[in-house]
């Protein structure tokens, strides 16, 4: 794609390329984080790639490098401490990593767009909602006021909020959790981006608001067929919605498959005691499996495969040697020496 | 809104009355002769006190002078001064002059204040942080009587820039190294301040939020980064106006500005307990007002602030 920049800085025309390649790519990925007690190795060589239409969920938990991608992404990382140090992500097969700061910027909000876990702490507090949504329009679309209050009640309306129209002037703290998170995605979509991250949306919310929220991203990607990355450590969350997972640990892809397939059969240890440790009704009574262990030292990275501490499939090879990502299938790939093993047993 | 401003106003009732008396029954009921050497060096005729006791109530009890006092006060008559001047005259001859001071203190505490500790909060850790960290620390401790003489000395003795008194037109252009010296200390604070919100709120969710918007670094800092760490800075620059309204005795003094400060100053100096009390009063009273004021303005601040 070919952005044409105005003296603004916003993106006057999108002159679409058809790229070979897939809408947004992310290949070999590192991050380091430079630290008072070392470099902390966020992002280890994340390889995914998101298709429009297509969602993709990115699983793991805390510090496993997954909200650092998705920061990289989006140009958002914090820097310093947090540097990329090799790797490329291609959006529409150009690579953001090569871009100046003002073409970064214009693509910002305009066709790679984030929303965030707590939507209370992510608007600004001091400003209405319909003034931070007509904020995109105003400044990428130079927008009058007028028409930007028109747009957001528009977009007010389309995320399911009552009464837009009179909500416009309040303040998010105005606001239910949901209703806040409603604002935040409205504000996400307003320019029609091509691609969606969305980075724990659910986490801060009761369940069945949870559940309405992820219907309403459902929706609005079928109706605009952005790629949505949607970042996550609930793997309940994912199953409804997403197409294909991937597994993140120590910041690296530990394992990537078609959602069904991960959840019948995982191909990897760590996968399985996710899996295994949703708490299940028909179960009550029995122990709830945990995965052992705590994350791994992100400034000193376990040797060989850096889940070996706390894999119960581990032999002497995990320790010293790192295994690659096996090709497990057509779609699917797993980093572990044993995946065979895991993957038949049930 | 409505109420509560209506609930903070009678809330003034009270304070206002104690003040008063309190002022009015200290200044008044102090044990010297409130009548020792006005009338030059010979002590006082029989016939002039006798008239004085008679015109301001003296031989009256001191509930009864304060009562007397507060009803013409509250009816806009502050009284005359032993020498049969308008104290109101007294107020309007020096009250201009102590708004203008402050008016000039306060842009330059604002402007100074909030430019340093938006640069610094920006980029901590760089030469300007060190700079401005180690001076405002340095102005913090420094007394205003030493910051005033300094400045008089270097900028009327050694450069020769301004005269060594302010004229009795008070000119703008004469009040700014004045303002700087009573200035100081509340500059050196809001630079602290301004660098501290700036440097948390930088890091604020929301400011995030903004740059992933898209928006330029200008506005994201301009806009978004500054006006919630303005909030306290503006309320502190609200209480300090009342402060500055209230009169700066020592840099009056120090450049010989005809304020009230100086005014009161002097008067308490004579034990003319006619000037002190109508303006000790009038200063209590500003102050509670700006400092409402500021309380009311906050909610337009912070939306998140609701009164109930």
């Amino acid at each position: 794609m070919v952005y044409s920049i105005g003296e603004s800085g916003s993106v006057l025309e999108k002159t679409f390329i058809l790229p070979d390649g897939p809408l947004l790519e992310v290949d070999d990925l590192h991050v380091e984080f430079h630290t008072r007690d070392g470099v902390a190795h966020a992002v280890n060589g994340v390889t995914y790639s998101v298709d429009a239409g297509e969602t993709l969920a990115v699983l793991g938990e805390s510090g496993s490098g997954k909200s650092v991608t998705a920061q990289s992404i989006m140009g958002i990382l914090d820097t310093p401490p947090g540097f990329v140090t090799g790797g490329a992500i291609r959006f529409r097969g150009e690579d953001l990593l090569k871009m100046s700061k003002k073409q970064r910027q214009a693509i910002r909000g305009e066709s790679i767009a984030m929303i965030f876990q707590d939507a209370l702490s992510a608007l600004n507090p001091v400003f209405s909602v319909g003034w931070q949504i007509g904020e995109m329009f105003r400044k990428h679309r130079g927008a009058s006021r007028r028409e930007a209050k028109k747009k957001a009640i528009e977009l007010m309306d389309r995320v399911g909020i009552p009464a837009a129209r009179k909500r416009l002037g309040d303040y998010p703290h105005q606001f239910s959790g949901g209703m806040r998170q409603r604002i935040m995605i409205a504000m996400a979509i307003a320019l029609d981006p091509g691609v969606l991250i969305a980075d724990e949306p659910t986490t801060a919310l009761d369940v069945t608001v949870q559940a309405q929220i992820m219907d309403l991203l459902a929706e609005l990607q079928r109706e605009s067929n952005m790629g949505l990355i949607l970042i996550t450590h609930d793997l309940g969350v994912v199953a409804d919605v997403a197409d294909k997972i991937a597994v993140m640990y120590g910041g690296r892809i530990v394992e990537e498959a078609e959602v069904y397939e991960a959840y019948s059969a995982p191909a990897h240890p760590y996968t399985k005691g996710l899996l295994e440790s949703i708490p299940r009704v028909d179960l009550k009574g029995h122990e709830l499996h945990v995965v052992k262990g705590s994350p791994p030292n992100l400034l000193n990275l376990p040797s060989g495969c850096s889940f070996h501490p706390r894999c119960r499939y581990r032999q002497d090879r995990c320790v010293t040697e790192s295994p690659p990502l096996h090709q497990v299938a057509d779609d699917r790939r797993s980093a572990c020496h044993y995946w065979e093993e895991v993957i038949n047993d049930r | 809104m409505g109420r509560y401003t209506l609930r903070r106003l009678l809330q003034l009732m009270p304070v206002l009355i104690g003040t008063t008396f309190l002022i009015h029954f200290m200044v008044w009921q102090l044990p010297a002769d409130p009548f020792a050497g006005r009338c030059g060096e010979r002590p006082c005729s029989e016939a002039f006190i006798a008239r004085m006791t008679e015109q301001f109530g003296l031989d009256q009890p001191f509930y009864i002078q304060y009562l007397t006092w507060l009803k013409n006060a509250v009816q806009g008559d502050f009284g005359v001064t032993f020498n049969q001047v308008p104290v109101i005259t007294l107020i309007e001859n020096s009250y201009p002059n102590t708004l203008k001071l402050a008016l000039v203190a306060l842009a330059i505490e604002g402007v100074i204040g909030i430019t340093a500790g938006v640069l610094t909060g920006l980029k901590r850790g760089g030469f300007i942080d060190n700079l401005v960290l180690v001076s405002t620390l340095f102005l913090m401790g420094l007394p205003i009587v030493v910051v005033g003489f300094a400045m008089k000395w270097i900028f009327w003795s050694e450069l020769g820039w301004i005269s060594p008194t302010v004229s009795t037109e008070v000119r703008w252009s004469e009040l700014i190294v004045p303002g700087f010296v009573l200035a100081t200390t509340s500059m050196a604070y809001i630079a602290r301040l301004m660098r501290a919100n700036i440097a948390e709120n930088s890091r604020a969710d929301y400011v995030r939020t903004a740059v992933a918007k898209g928006l330029e670094n200008k506005r994201v800092v301009g806009v978004h980064l500054l006006r919630n760490s303005m909030i306290p800075v503006v309320t502190f620059l609200g209480l300090d106006l009342g402060n500055l309204m209230a009169g700066a005795i020592v840099t009056e003094g120090i450049f010989n500005i005809n304020g009230i400060g100086l005014t009161i100053f002097r008067a308490i100096g004579r034990h003319d307990a006619t000037i002190v009390v109508p303006l000790a009063t009038l200063l209590v009273v500003i102050y509670i007002f700006s400092n409402l004021i500021v309380d009311l303005f906050y909610a337009v601040l912070d939306p998140r602030i609701r009164y109930e």
